[in-house]
This record gives structure tokens, sequence and C-alpha cells, in this order.
């Protein structure tokens, strides 16, 4: 295989890491399970999924700068065209406190137009969406890394407690819900 | 030939006196965690979960007979609407004789992100004006809902009409797509399922970044020089800390009320549209057939007077007026025009339904 485009090329280094990984969990397991005991042991059968993780993270890491570079390319780009109308309006040196309080109010005024027109324009809507999208998975798998490291110690997973509030909730709900429904019945006496 | 640039010594004397300002600053200032924001005197009526109803001590002899809840906004805490006794809210509303009640919202944890509108509307919202009918033994309350408050306001309003006497919006939030601002903007491109099921709340961050925005260089660069150059004016620092402490204090918002509020508001705009579901049930803006208090500002950059005005013309009230001022989101509620203009115009509509 000859990996050409940057796609094919991470596809074969995944493909190359994960090979790896796979067949040194399969060989090491054995050995691993005799010598480990607790948690270690949950630990180490789970050490796969954190090389997944990481893998993942690589290629999510890359797409995640794509945005992050257009947004300071736009945040760039904005700058120096407001920068350009100030100097066109001030074309001197302020020197004295009047024209260093007008070019103050100016320069203020020029950022904060521009900058506004920006922040409102579709193009920087969409790339703010897709960058914080994509920072959302780099948490996603973080979060994964960390429920790995959490089972190995016997602790719950970030999944286990957001199903304890969610049942909590569900619960709260239905004692005000028989709360209210009891205060009636003891206002109607 | 040598070219001189003259520079005036008042300049030079200028950057000098903002340097020494700067310097001096922490002796003359206090740090923003050494000021009370609790201004008027109350107490805590009631507490369910993390929220609190909080009933202010009366200022006069006499009051009103219907009394008031005021349904707080989900972003920053309520201290706004009492920032400061010469710019307070709720003092003045007390000196009108009304009898105040605030619903704080107070600051939702990891184990809250459950909390969807129905828990607020239906729940902490409804739990509260049953309590005040109770204490207060009238069968109605005026409610008035600033910004986020308001459309919760205004979705129980919507709900449970025979609870409410008097309904007052001030900036709320309500037309989603025509609104101007550049909150609307990102709210309109987040994807906001996938936050909430990777990150829960809505963090304090986001919300920081989100205030960021707006006017960036005004409120990120002058409103700090402006501070430093006044150093020595007691009020104008006193208030300026009061507002930047209520500013840093931005609690998380449950992550599925958050959810609900970016989809049906400002993706999908349901509200308006008559198209909105809590807890199961459908809110109707025609069921809103009360007296209706519109309180908007020109210059509101956080939600802007397009989005807050159809609601004026969506209601089923006869009686509703639509005020416009020449202020801002904050400048409405806590300010000297707040106190001069906007809090008179709103006693004396609501004296009169009281």
């Amino acid at each position: 295989m000859n990996p050409q485009s940057p796609k094919e090329i991470t596809d074969y280094y995944k493909h190359l890491s994960l090979f790896w990984t796979d067949l040194i969990h399969l060989m090491a397991s054995k050995p691993q399970a005799l010598t480990s005991t607790g948690p270690m042991r949950a630990f180490a059968t789970s050490s796969k999924k954190i090389a997944t993780e990481l893998i993942e993270i690589n290629e999510k890491l890359m797409e995640f700068n794509k945005f992050y570079t257009e947004y300071y390319k736009q945040l760039s780009d904005t700058w120096s065209v407001a920068q350009k109308k100030v100097n066109q309006k001030v074309p001197d040196v302020p020197h004295d406190v009047e024209q260093f309080e007008a070019f103050k109010r100016i320069w203020i005024d020029i950022f904060d137009n521009d900058f506004t027109e920006l922040f409102d324009s579709e193009k920087f809507g969409e790339n703010y969406g897709k960058l914080v999208s994509k920072e959302l998975e780099l948490t996603k798998h973080w979060t994964n890394i960390s429920n790995v490291i959490l089972q190995s110690a016997n602790l719950p997973s970030k999944e286990e407690i957001d199903e304890v509030y969610k049942e909590l909730h569900a619960l709260k709900k239905r004692v005000t819900k028989l709360e209210i429904e009891l205060k009636k019945k003891e206002d109607k006496k | 030939m040598r070219s001189e640039t003259r520079i005036d010594p008042k300049l030079v004397e200028e950057i000098l006196k903002f340097t020494r300002n700067v310097v001096d600053a922490p002796k003359l200032v206090a740090a923003p965690d050494e000021i009370n924001l609790e201004v008027t005197p109350h107490e805590i009526a009631q507490v369910i979960d993390k929220t609190r109803l909080l009933h202010y001590k009366p200022l006069t002899d006499k009051q009103h007979k219907t009394p008031l809840l005021i349904s707080y906004a989900l972003i920053n805490r309520y201290h706004i609407l009492d920032i400061h006794p010469e710019k307070s809210w709720v003092r003045n509303l007390l000196e009108q004789g009304f009898d105040v009640y605030m619903l704080d919202w107070g600051s939702p944890t990891s184990m809250d992100k459950y909390l969807d509108f129905d828990d607020y509307v239906n729940g902490y919202l409804d739990s509260c004006v049953e309590f005040i009918k109770d204490e207060t033994s009238t069968e109605k309350i005026s409610l008035q809902g600033y910004c986020t408050g308001a459309t919760i306001a205004t979705a129980y309003t919507a709900l449970h009409p025979e609870n409410v006497k008097n309904f007052i919006a001030t900036a709320p939030v309500i037309d989603g797509w025509r609104d101007t601002t550049v909150i609307s903007n990102l709210a309109k491109h987040i994807d906001v399922e996938k936050m909430v099921n990777t990150i829960g709340n809505m963090p304090p961050e986001f919300m920081y970044y989100c205030f960021s925005v707006l006017k960036p260089f005004e409120q990120g660069i002058e409103k700090y020089v402006n501070f430093f150059k006044n150093i020595d004016n007691k009020k104008f620092v006193d208030n300026f800390l009061r507002v930047e402490k209520w500013l840093g204090d931005t609690p998380p918002i449950p992550g599925e009320l958050f959810k609900q509020w970016i989809k049906d508001i400002y993706q999908d705009n349901l509200l308006i549209q008559n198209k909105m579901f809590v807890g199961g049930s459908h809110i109707d803006l025609k069921k809103i057939d009360m007296p209706l208090f519109t309180q908007v500002a020109v210059g509101d950059h956080l939600v802007s007077p397009e989005c807050s005005m159809p609601l004026h013309y969506a209601v089923g009230s006869q009686d509703k007026t639509l005020r416009i001022y020449p202020t801002g989101h904050v400048g409405m509620i806590a300010s000297s025009l707040s106190q001069k203009k906007v809090l008179p115009e709103l006693g004396q509509w609501l004296s009169e339904r009281s």
C-alpha cells in the first residue's frame, strides 16, 4: 500500500496502530491476567480503548485546527481592514489631549462596528458553530478516556452518573406531582 | 534637516496620571469580592432545590393589594435589579407601595442538567406564584419577567392565565428569528444537542464568550480605561464594581432547559408561532388576555427590540401598552433613566391595576 492523500495516510497509520495495539493486547492479555490484580486488570483490558480514542482525537484535532485557523483568520482580516479605516480617517499621530480623545473614539467606533459586523455574519456564525462542534467532539473523546480510568478504579463513569441524575430528576418530578395532588385533596376536605 | 514631533505636555501629564491611577487603584478601591450586592432588606420566603423566593420588606405604610413577583433572567443573577440603593429597581417599586417578591433561580450544578422548561415554568415559577397567593390571600398576582425570565414568565402566563392579574414583560426574548443581535447569530449556529449531551449544563465560560463579542472594544477596553481614569470618583467606581461583580457571576444553565431554549426560541422560533410545548402543554400566546405592559430598549444589544415587540401584537389582551426607551438592556433596569422614567411609568400603570 502506498498512501497518497492525507486521508489515506491517516487511515494507514490508524490501521497500523490499531493492528499493533490489537495484537499486543491479545499477546499480552494472558500474562497481564496472570500478573495483574484488582482495578489494574480492568485498566489493562481497557487500554485498547484509550489507544483508539487517542487515534481518533488526532483526527478530530486536524479538523478542529482547520476551523480554529479560519476563526483567527477572520479576526485578523477584520482587524486589518478596521485598522486601515482608522489610518485613513486619522492619518496623523495625535499630539494633544483632544486629538488623542478623538482618535480613541474613532478607533473604538470603527473596530466595534467592523467586529460586530463580523460576529453577526453568516460566515462567522457557521465557522464558529463548526469550531465549537469539533471542540465538543474532542471533549467527548477525553471523557471516554477518563471513563476508562474511572472504571479501572471502580468509580462510576459519566454515563452512570448521568443515569443517577436522570433518575433523581424523574423521582423529584413524581414527588412534586404527588404533593400537589395530596394538597388538592386536603384543600377539598 | 531634522523633523520635530511636538507633543502637548498635557497629553504626557494625562498619561502619567493614568499610570498613577492604575498603581493607586488597589489602595483606593474595594475588591469586587468585598462588595455586598444584597442591597434592599428581604427575607427568604421559600427554598426549592437551588431556587429561592425573596420577599422584600415594605418601605411604605400602605401597599397595593396585588403582590408583584419578578422572574429574573437565566443569565447572571438577580442582583442587577437591586444593584445600588440609588439605582435599585426593587427599592423603587417598594417606595411606590408594591409588595415585591423576587425569584432567584440559584446556581445549578451538574446534577441539575435534566431540569427543563417544564421544571422552570410549571415547577419553580408556579410554586412561587402559589406560595405568594397563599401568603397574601390573593387569587392573582402581578408577574414581571426580565430578559429570558420574561420568556419563562410568558410561557407561564399563557399556561396559567387564571393566576396572573397583570403581566409586565421587560426586554423579553420572544421572536428569535427577528433578533438582530450577535447572540442570536451564535445561537442559530450552535449544535446544542451535541453541547448538552457532551458537557451537560451550559457552562458560564460559554456565556462569557458571548459577552466578549458584544461591543468588544467599548466593553473590553474603553470601559476599563474609564474606570482607571475615574478612580477618584467614589460614586462612579462603586457603581462600576457592582455591575462588574454582577457581570462576573454567571451561573450555568441546566442542559435540557438550554437545549429547548436554543432550539425552540432561536433556531425553530416556536414561541411566537404558537407552536411551542412546555411539559406537554401547548403555549398559545392568545391565552395571555390580562393587562400587558411591554418594555423594550432601542439600544439593547442582547435582546433587540424586534425580538421583544412581537409579544405586544401576539397576545389576546385588550389592555396592552408598549414602551420603547432610549437606552440599553441593563440601562433600562439599572440607571438614572430607569429611576426617572421607566419605573415611574411602570408604577403608574401597575398601581392603576393593582
